[in-house]
């Protein structure tokens, strides 16, 4: 077994983080890389916060996967909402959706509930280029086991609605992931968005 | 489990603390973040041993006296040899994330005699992290398949002295092993009787290996040699043989015969003549079960068995090589 | 430990069964320890003498299944200390790991064909090995042999000296062969003398209707019954200690 330093394959300056975080941000050049079997340069998102935000701001890291989706049927006993149904932009039962995973450590309520949030409301956000010196919750999700995830998602929303599912026949292909930091906000009960 | 393994961070020379099998820390001193390789992409740890010679041989003789063994085992019993081994496990995190859904069947009979069955939709998420060990060698006669410990101090300092099994099973068949058995404790957690979806997804999340410590005793009763393993850390026996005692074996069969035997007489007698013969066809199974449970140990009872064997046919069947289902969280 | 020639600068680097690099120690490189091609020998030490095999033989011998008094009637008519030669193959199959084990010499034995893995401490085997004096069964069959019905790729391959009990012994004017791991004691045979289990289940089955009987009569005569139900206890008793101790 060795160990060794993990240093930014751009600009070979090594990274340094008081938490373990698997996004490794090098502050010299901005790269960030991540090491899933090699070590693999990543393009990655950072939200701006709207303009009057709180202070206590952190940035949350989410995959967002990019994804194709179709249900060929679904049977729900004593239910009738689609959740799903109304995500699907292009034609009435198949396209394209963002898939957003939480990559922080959550535990499952916490989880289920960004995942469905933001997967179902879609947020809106400008782009900048930097952290902007805005702390940030370390990555602990892997970007494979998130593209694993995506399945759950699109189940438990089907599932979460009123009803009780019985029955889900749909196609789903995760084309691409994308690391997202979304701005929140320090609360008492935990993080709020801000954007 | 965080734990010092004797390496050292690269930047500024601290010791450095890692979970078993991550491969990501950060140096508590210095806070550069530290990649950790394994061989082939394995991270291996060794559990410190914590016994001695002394206090293995207390643990086996405390041992004789437990249980159905030959009564005269304590006086009999001759200490012949005691040796420490490292044994490899391969440790596995898998998390399972997924639905089952499908109904339940309920029956119910109303004054009239009519069944009536209610179909109870059922949907039941299931998400978390298996935590599974599994020997990585052939125990032979050891009678050790998997870890009932994962607490303790882990160092490298007895595995120069203390011989070491080599891992000689595939580490891709034992993540393959745990994906398999993951998905069917999985399928078991979420209790759907009839499944009419299913979707779910196994994550492998950890590999590591671990080498174990564990004392081999052999010991002679009359000509006959049997042994023992003793937890290396815990100071618990894991497995062994014994000799068993006929005075039990006759004392079982005696009561078996006589309780399975009136109990299905009780059977008969309430039962036969009333309309329903669930009574009489009950007291009578009932009877025979407790008879056959005990024919068991009447039968093969000369030898006591404790652990993981393969010709073991007394006592519970333990479950596999799980340590525990964890409570899920992304860490 | 064994040792080879550094692939940079030749010099001797010694490395052990478990090390997959090395660091020579005269030019510092670091050295991938190729297992890919043939020639590797390990051996597995004696963890078992000469009185522990034929206590874990008379141990096995006393088991529920063997005749009775097998342990002490068997005649033991020789005891061998020997290597048997088993390869081990390590194949990459699209990109998973597999672990075959096969015999390499040409046996009848029982148990050497359908070794899992021999589980122990592997120890490399060179002309400093001390084979403690066992016997060192010569391979006879070729690695070639299995190499060709193997799937996948090979990633490592060696042969492992797997120490062994052969152990003849007669019972009832037959032979019969056993083979002890003297790595773990496991106890390997074909064929051995069986122990009948019908004095076994006669003793339950005349017990459980004895009392399933006697059961049905206690509600017409209670006392009768009762008074056959101690004796049957008695009977059952005595019956189950005989046999468990003498058939």
């Amino acid at each position: 077994m060795k160990v060794l330093q993990i240093k930014c394959p751009h600009c070979q300056q090594p990274i340094y983080s008081k938490v373990r975080d698997l996004a490794f941000y090098c502050s010299h050049c901005k790269t960030m890389h991540i090491r899933d079997g090699g070590i693999n340069v990543i393009d990655f998102d950072v939200a701006e916060f709207h303009t009057n935000s709180p202070p206590d701001r952190v940035y949350m890291p989410f995959w967002r996967l990019f994804s194709g989706f179709t249900i060929n049927q679904s049977n729900v006993a004593g239910g009738m909402l689609n959740k799903l149904g109304r995500l699907l932009k292009d034609t009435a039962n198949g396209g394209n959706i963002f898939i957003y995973i939480p990559a922080w450590e959550t535990d499952v309520n916490e989880f289920k509930r960004w995942a469905m949030d933001l997967t179902e409301a879609q947020p809106v956000y400008s782009l900048r280029l930097d952290f902007n010196n805005v702390e940030r919750a370390p990555t602990v999700v892997p970007k494979e086991e998130a593209m694993k995830m995506a399945d759950f998602v699109i189940v438990t929303m089907e599932a979460e609605k009123p009803g009780t599912l019985q029955y889900l026949d749909y196609q789903l292909q995760v084309h691409d992931a994308r690391l997202i930091y979304l701005p929140f906000i320090k609360g008492a009960g935990g993080v709020v968005p801000g954007f | 489990m965080s734990v010092s393994v004797g390496l050292n961070c690269p930047s500024c020379g601290g010791a450095i603390q890692i979970s078993e099998g991550d491969n990501v820390i950060n140096c508590q001193y210095c806070d550069s973040l530290l990649w950790v390789e394994g061989d082939a992409g394995v991270i291996t740890v060794a559990y410190k041993n914590l016994q001695d010679r002394d206090g293995v041989l207390r643990a086996t003789e405390q041992w004789w006296r437990k249980g159905l063994k030959a009564m005269d085992l304590k006086k009999k019993g001759r200490l012949m040899e005691c040796y420490p081994i490292y044994l490899p496990f391969w440790s596995t995190t898998t998390r399972v994330a997924g639905w089952v859904c499908g109904y339940e069947e309920r029956h119910y009979t109303d004054k009239h005699g009519n069944t009536h069955t209610e179909r109870i939709p059922k949907e039941e998420m299931v998400l978390r992290d298996y935590q599974y060990t599994n020997i990585a060698c052939d125990p032979g006669d050891l009678g050790i398949k998997y870890l009932r410990n994962n607490a303790g101090e882990v160092s490298f300092i007895d595995f120069e002295s203390i011989p070491t099994f080599e891992s000689t099973t595939s580490k891709d068949e034992a993540v393959e092993l745990s994906k398999q058995r993951a998905m069917s404790d999985a399928r078991d957690d979420a209790r759907v009787p009839h499944v009419t979806f299913e979707k779910i997804t196994v994550i492998p999340k950890r590999l590591s290996m671990i080498y174990y410590p564990v004392w081999v005793v052999r010991y002679a009763y009359g000509e006959r040699m049997y042994m023992a393993t003793v937890d290396g850390v815990t100071g618990n026996v894991l497995s062994g043989r014994a000799p068993g005692d006929p005075l039990y074996q006759s004392l079982a069969v005696t009561g078996g015969t006589s309780i399975g035997g009136l109990i299905g007489a009780a059977g008969l007698a309430f039962g036969i003549g009333a309309d329903d013969p669930t009574i009489a066809i009950g007291g009578l199974v009932i009877g025979a079960v407790i008879l056959g449970f005990t024919y068991m140990f009447f039968r093969h009872g000369s030898e006591i068995i404790d652990g993981d064997f393969d010709d073991k046919k007394l006592g519970n069947p333990l479950k596999g090589f799980k340590i525990a289902g964890t409570k899920w969280r992304f860490n | 430990m064994a040792s080879m020639k550094c692939t940079k600068c030749g010099a001797p680097v010694e490395f052990d069964a478990g090390d997959k690099f090395v660091k020579c120690s005269y030019c510092s490189s670091q050295i991938y320890v190729d297992r890919s091609g043939a020639g590797f020998y390990y051996a597995l030490p004696f963890a078992m003498g000469e009185n522990d095999a034929i206590g874990v033989f008379r141990r096995w011998g006393g088991g529920s299944n063997k005749a009775k008094d097998l342990d002490k009637l068997a005649q033991i008519s020789s005891l061998k200390k020997q290597y048997f030669p088993v390869y081990m193959f390590k194949r990459d199959v699209d990109g998973m790991e597999q672990v075959h084990v096969e015999p390499a010499a040409s046996t009848t034995l029982p148990g050497l064909h359908s070794l899992k893995i021999p589980g122990g401490d592997l120890k490399i085997f060179d002309d400093k090995f001390d084979s403690s004096g066992a016997e060192l069964i010569k391979p006879d069959i070729e690695m070639a042999t299995y190499l060709s019905d193997l799937p996948g790729a090979a990633k490592e391959q060696a042969l492992v000296y797997f120490p062994i009990w052969r152990l003849d012994y007669v019972f009832e004017q037959r032979t019969f062969v056993v083979v002890i791991s003297a790595s773990s004691g496991e106890v390997f045979s074909a064929d051995f003398p069986q122990r009948s289990s019908v004095a076994y289940m006669a003793v339950a089955g005349i017990g459980f209707v004895a009392f399933l009987a006697e059961g049905l009569l206690a509600l017409s005569s209670p006392l009768p019954a009762m008074i056959m139900m101690v004796g049957t206890v008695v009977a059952v008793f005595l019956m189950a200690n005989f046999v468990a101790r003498r058939m």
